[in-house]
């Protein structure tokens, strides 16, 4: 019995010796291997316990050293020791700001300036104040879905299925079907493998970034983009490089010396990125896709391309910038939308392939941390992609409608159009010396700029057209770019009333320069 | 000869339809459009309701099946094999209830009722930090010994052997490897050993029972596959803790007629073009329900922190933040360019002595004293289940003078006999502190979070907070849901002049118990003026009695879940009113197996289980979230399993006292109260 057990184990054995006996050589092959194993071997004969002393000390050390936190000042040559008495005088004496300033005069003509909606907001919104009915050329609605009654029969029925809220994050059973659906029909919609949802727009490229890019890793970003990108590429402790605004060709040149650069130091191959825009939020410029992506793959970068705007507004059915120059969406490593722009529900997304979503699930810190979004947005969401792929005329409808308030606007005296043709938003500014939405001097005057602005939307407003003025936390944003007014198109209003509309903002423009003058 | 195309010309298509057919089992079709239309349909069944990605034909046709019977929660697929579906007592003739019991339970006695407020007599934490023994220590940190060497040897070999596992970590074609294999570590070799414990897809509503899809593993958690059942499980894990996730009820209700009313978007930021009243009228109601002047909603939970801190700090400022504070506050304090110190955890003498230093020795180096210095405590700690100790720290900032953050992410609704969160728990004047910050994600079953103080503050928030003027504003059915149980909670005050009407509104308003609401008397009533019109909310609701009961019915369960773990021999963490419930597990390897053991059981059971870098190393946990939606059956049930998988598992290592499990349900009550 015992022998055939030994025999049967035999050739195991020799197989175990012989791989055992590989493995030894090719241990010692590696240089100075040599010394590390008569140093195991003394100190294991000498005591065997020592060897997984060891082996805990270095565990523990390492797990010390990622623990490090901000350490007390105490020990820093800095530190100046006061007696009990000194501290409770101190503390006596010092007299802290105040949490938070009272408003300005102008932020408080700003925030009241604000319109607030009666009712359902979509193409035609009574205002609460007035109780008028207008024009909305403010609203994120561009494909005309606001109000639409399906995907409001859908979140109902959900609603009803499902309640509400979701109650968890996604790890903690917050992770419900639907968010699975919304997520396979984004992937599909795209084109990519998958897609990952995240409950806040605004959120989620602040957290993509951050989940992908450490520090030492590199990222070339547009002098322009968008806070969230800003957000994003701050928390992630990365070496920015800046190029100008939706310039391939300053793109280029920095691509070009960010190599020379590591071949110079000679320094490891880090992680690369390129973020950039797809429409840029700012302005309404467009990217020249195919030219970026020519560039990411010669130079051998990630591209995380923010479609926050072009999602759900531009291409044949909607998908994007990837449909309208005819791109694989895969082709883009990190394609971030906002299901709360495009698809008028909430949150937004990240496709890509697998790899890259899935580490989202556990890096993404606005996804891990925070609940799922309610089940209902995300159904709504699901049929309004498939609203979208069924009724590409709506997005025929809104060019015509972007053409027609272009041709109205580009006749208007005194300002400048900004932004690639095809942008469902458009931005005017004043037309002043400088032409381009470059960076402007600190000693530059924003605030009275602003003001005629502000005058503009108001009188637009009280003519029954709802505009506004492009909104930015200046002196949080890394640039502070010129003040422009925003028209954000939609499908949902006729040429005729758009038409009408942009002659009212031509005419509001005409009447608050001319008082000027 | 001619190519088998050219052979017969029209022949592809029908013998592609033949296959089709064969294959899908459909009925013969006259025409290809009727075809079409039949396989547009079975795709958009299949899209709406199976979830697996590598889903075949069958399974999405098993799923698509059920569909139709599961249409309502009421008309419930599951017999009560598992004991949820129906309360074990059957109500009598004169008790109605009007939940749902797998998303509410039925409860009828009274007596299993408590009162969340802190007793002046005892010490706020009213509950201490038990050790294990050594050998636990030990075992654990060897366990996690054992994993690093292996996974290091698996890696070691695995690149080397097995390289197609590895592409993702290795720099290949002159790009570097997306995530370095150090930093993924951990999530490849520890974690993806119990990934079948962690985002189960879940369906329906996440109440006191919950729907989730049965799945396994048969490549060690690689890839999960999805037979395409469903099992109701008990649900101890969602933040549900008033219960008001509901599908069916007054809130509902409201939100469906809301989303009639209001559509389901508001189409862009609070300050360009996505202003709705109702954003009006929910921080009118939000400010009044905290005791502040004004609030700020943001539409998710995380982001109220991270967009929102930025506004009240900023350089050549200090904020001082508990090191167990939740990581949206982290994201929130770093973009702020603040400088940080930590305190340990919830203790003040080490707190008071860090803000004594920092006071007196200023801003690094230039020793310029501080510009403000922002304290951010959270109210109740989501990983420990610890309360803050307020009254302390509003003590010491009266000498102190810095400012006040409280994070009332968990507590706003689940604590104080008025569920207004710490300050009420306490019974102190919410105005006392600074800034209150709190989500709606969890007592109030709806989404997103706000910050209340006062008008000064709330408006600077407003005009430079990041949300208003670049994040998408609440949409008009969470802000409902917001609104309707908001109002619940604080019940509806009748207008002082047409008395009739009211009247016949709220029949049972005279029951309550609260104050009569004067303009400012907090917590008082909502006034039926600051609650549009169009909710109506049934009687029970509008009084404010159905969640009056459910604020006691939470403290209840809490307190008797945090009692019975302790009879039963368990370490638990935190305030014995505190809705989250940790119980130490501490080897990693216990960990996944109490959560399958819990889920595997007659009665399904799905527990969180938490570990490392949530936790310290050594303290992993289960976190049990408390819900006025349990019964205290349901608490009975949970307080049996964790006493069969805890002898099993060898978790019951605490100090006190012990009783047999009969003897802690028998005398549930007594425990409560006494304990």
């Amino acid at each position: 019995m015992s022998d055939g057990t030994t025999s049967a184990l035999e050739p195991l054995l020799t197989l175990l010796a012989y791989s055992l006996s590989k493995l030894e050589s090719t241990f010692y092959k590696v240089p100075g291997s040599a010394v590390v194993a008569r140093y195991v071997k003394s100190s294991h004969q000498n005591d065997p316990g020592r060897t997984i002393l060891e082996l805990i000390l270095v565990v523990f050390a390492i797990r010390t050293l990622l623990q490090s936190r901000t350490r007390g000042d105490k020990q820093g040559k800095n530190f100046i020791s006061f007696s009990e008495k000194e501290i409770d005088e101190l503390v006596d004496e010092w007299a802290p700001d105040s949490l938070a300033q009272p408003l300005s005069e102008w932020e408080q003509r700003d925030i009241a300036s604000v319109p607030i909606i009666a009712g359902p907001n979509g193409p035609k919104p009574k205002l609460l104040a007035t109780g008028k009915t207008v024009t909305n050329l403010a609203s994120f609605n561009f494909s005309g879905l606001a109000g639409n009654e399906h995907l409001k029969e859908r979140a109902i029925e959900t609603l009803r299925k499902y309640g509400l809220g979701s109650c968890g994050p996604p790890g903690f059973y917050g992770t419900i079907d639907v968010h699975l659906n919304l997520e396979r029909d984004i992937a599909e919609f795209l084109g990519t493998e998958s897609s990952i949802l995240y409950s806040q727009g605004f959120s989620t490229i602040s957290s993509v970034i951050p989940a992908f890019c450490k520090r030492g890793d590199i990222i070339v970003a547009d002098r322009s983009v968008n806070f969230a990108i800003q957000k994003g590429i701050h928390i992630s402790r990365s070496t920015v490089r800046w190029f100008d605004h939706n310039d391939l060709k300053s793109l280029e040149d920095v691509l070009i010396s960010v190599e020379k650069d590591r071949k110079k130091r000679r320094g490891p191959l880090t992680r690369r990125f390129i973020v950039t825009e797809g429409i840029f939020e700012r302005d309404g410029e467009m990217v020249d896709l195919p030219k970026l992506i020519e560039l990411k793959y010669k130079y051998k970068y990630r591209l995380i391309l923010d479609e926050s705007i072009s999602f759900g507004s531009v291409g044949r059915t909607g998908r994007g910038l990837t449909e309208l120059y005819n791109v694989p969406a895969s082709q883009i490593d990190m394609l971030v939308g906002s299901v709360a722009n495009g698809l008028c529900s909430a949150g937004g997304f990240c496709a890509g392939s697998t790899i890259v979503t899935e580490h989202q699930r556990i890096n993404g810190t606005a996804f891990v941390f925070s609940a799922s979004m309610p089940a209902l947005l995300a159904t709504s969401a699901s049929e309004a992609i498939s609203y979208l792929r069924n009724t590409p005329s709506v997005l025929v409808t809104l060019q015509e409608n972007i053409r027609a308030i272009r041709a109205v606007l580009e006749k208007t005296e005194g300002i400048t159009l900004l932004g690639h043709r095809a942008s469902p938003i458009i931005h005017f500014s004043l037309r002043n010396a400088s032409q381009t939405l470059s960076v402007m001097p600190p000693t530059y005057d924003f605030d009275a700029e602003e003001r005629i602005l502000q005058d503009i939307v108001d009188d637009a407003l009280a003519n029954g057209v709802f505009i506004t003025r492009g909104k930015h936390l200046r002196r949080q944003e890394t640039i502070d770019s010129r003040p422009t007014i925003r028209i954000a198109v939609t499908a949902a209003l006729t040429k005729k009333d758009v038409e009408k509309a942009a002659g009212v903002v031509k005419a509001s423009v005409a009447r608050v320069l001319g008082k000027r003058r | 000869m001619p190519s088998p195309m050219a052979l017969n010309p029209s022949s592809p298509s029908p013998s592609i339809f033949k296959k089709k057919k064969s294959l899908g089992q459909l009925p013969s079709m006259a025409t290809a459009a009727s075809y079409l239309s039949a396989v547009h349909e079975a795709d958009a069944r299949a899209r709406s309701h199976d979830i697996s990605p590598t889903s075949t034909p069958a399974l999405s046709l098993s799923s698509s099946v059920t569909s139709s019977s599961e249409d309502t929660v009421l008309h419930d697929i599951d017999d009560n094999r598992t004991g949820l579906a129906y309360p074990s007592n059957p109500p009598t003739s004169e008790q109605v209830f009007t939940t749902v019991h797998t998303e509410f339970g039925h409860c009828a006695n009274e007596s299993y009722r408590c009162v969340s407020q802190h007793n002046r007599d005892k010490p706020v934490s009213e509950h201490e930090i038990e050790e294990p023994p050594y050998y636990i220590l030990i075992t654990t940190y060897i366990s996690y010994l054992i994993l690093i060497v292996f996974g290091h040897i698996r890696d070691f070999f695995g690149k080397r052997f097995a390289k197609q596992y590895f592409t993702h970590l290795m720099p290949y074609a002159g790009y570097a490897p997306l995530n370095s294999d150090f930093d993924s570590f951990y999530t490849r070799r520890l974690k993806r050993r119990m990934d079948d414990c962690f985002s189960y897809p879940v369906t329906g509503v996440a109440g006191r029972t919950i729907l989730v899809y049965d799945r396994y593993s048969e490549d060690c958690n690689y890839t999960q596959i999805y037979p395409g059942t469903k099992s109701r499980a008990l649900n101890i894990s969602s933040y549900n803790y008033l219960g008001f996730a509901q599908a069916r009820g007054g809130c509902a209700d409201a939100v469906e007629e809301s989303i009639k009313r209001y559509g389901l978007s508001t189409c862009g930021t609070r300050l360009e073009g996505g202003s709705s009243e109702l954003h009006t009228v929910a921080e009118a109601l939000v400010a009044r329900f905290v005791g502040m002047e004004d609030s700020l909603l943001s539409s998710m939970g995380f982001a109220t922190n991270s967009t929102l801190i930025p506004a009240l700090v900023g350089k050549g400022c200090l904020v001082i933040s508990d090191e167990f504070n939740h990581a949206s506050i982290r994201v929130g304090v770093r973009q702020s360019g603040a400088h940080v110190r930590m305190f340990k955890h919830n203790d003040m003498n080490n707190f008071e002595s860090l803000l004594r230093e920092v006071i007196s020795q200023g801003q690094p180096k230039t020793h310029r004293p501080w510009k403000k210095i922002l304290v951010i405590v959270e109210g109740l700690y989501s990983m420990e289940g610890t309360l803050v100790d307020l009254p302390k720290i509003i003590e010491l900032k009266k000498k102190y003078k810095f400012y006040l953050f409280v994070d009332e992410a968990h507590s706003i609704g689940a604590l104080g006999p008025h569920g207004r969160g710490v300050t009420d728990y306490f019974n102190i004047p919410p105005r006392s502190v600074d800034v209150l910050m709190g989500t709606f994600t969890k007592s109030f079953g709806a989404a997103g979070g706000y910050v209340a103080g006062d008008k000064v503050l709330i408006d600077s928030i407003r005009v430079h907070g990041q949300s208003g003027t670049y994040a998408e504003a609440v949409s008009p059915p969470v802000l409902t849901q917001i609104v309707a149980s908001m109002t619940s909670i604080m019940g509806v005050a009748p207008p002082p002049l047409p008395a009739k009407t009211t009247l016949s509104l709220s029949p049972s308003s005279s029951v309550s118990t609260l104050k009569s609401s004067e303009d400012d008397v907090h917590p008082g009533m909502a006034p039926a003026s600051a609650v549009p019109s169009w909710i109506s909310l049934p009687p029970s609701l509008a009084d404010g009695s159905e969640a009056r009961m459910r604020i006691r019915r939470l403290a209840f369960n809490s307190r008797y879940l945090h009692a019975g773990l302790k009879k039963l021999g368990f370490i638990t963490y935190g305030h014995p009113f505190s809705p989250i419930v940790p119980l130490l597990i501490f080897n990693p390897g216990k960990m996944a197996t109490f959560a399958r053991m819990m889920r595997g059981r007659p009665t399904p059971i799905v527990v969180v289980v938490v570990a490392y870098p949530a936790t310290p190393l050594v303290t992993s946990r289960v976190r049990f979230c408390v819900s006025a939606a349990h019964t205290k059956e349901d608490i009975d049930t949970i307080l049996n399993a964790c006493d069969e998988v805890g002898d099993i598992l060898d978790l019951k290592h605490g100090h006190g006292e012990r009783w047999p499990l009969e003897e802690i349900t028998r005398r549930s009550v007594e425990l409560v109260n006494a304990f």
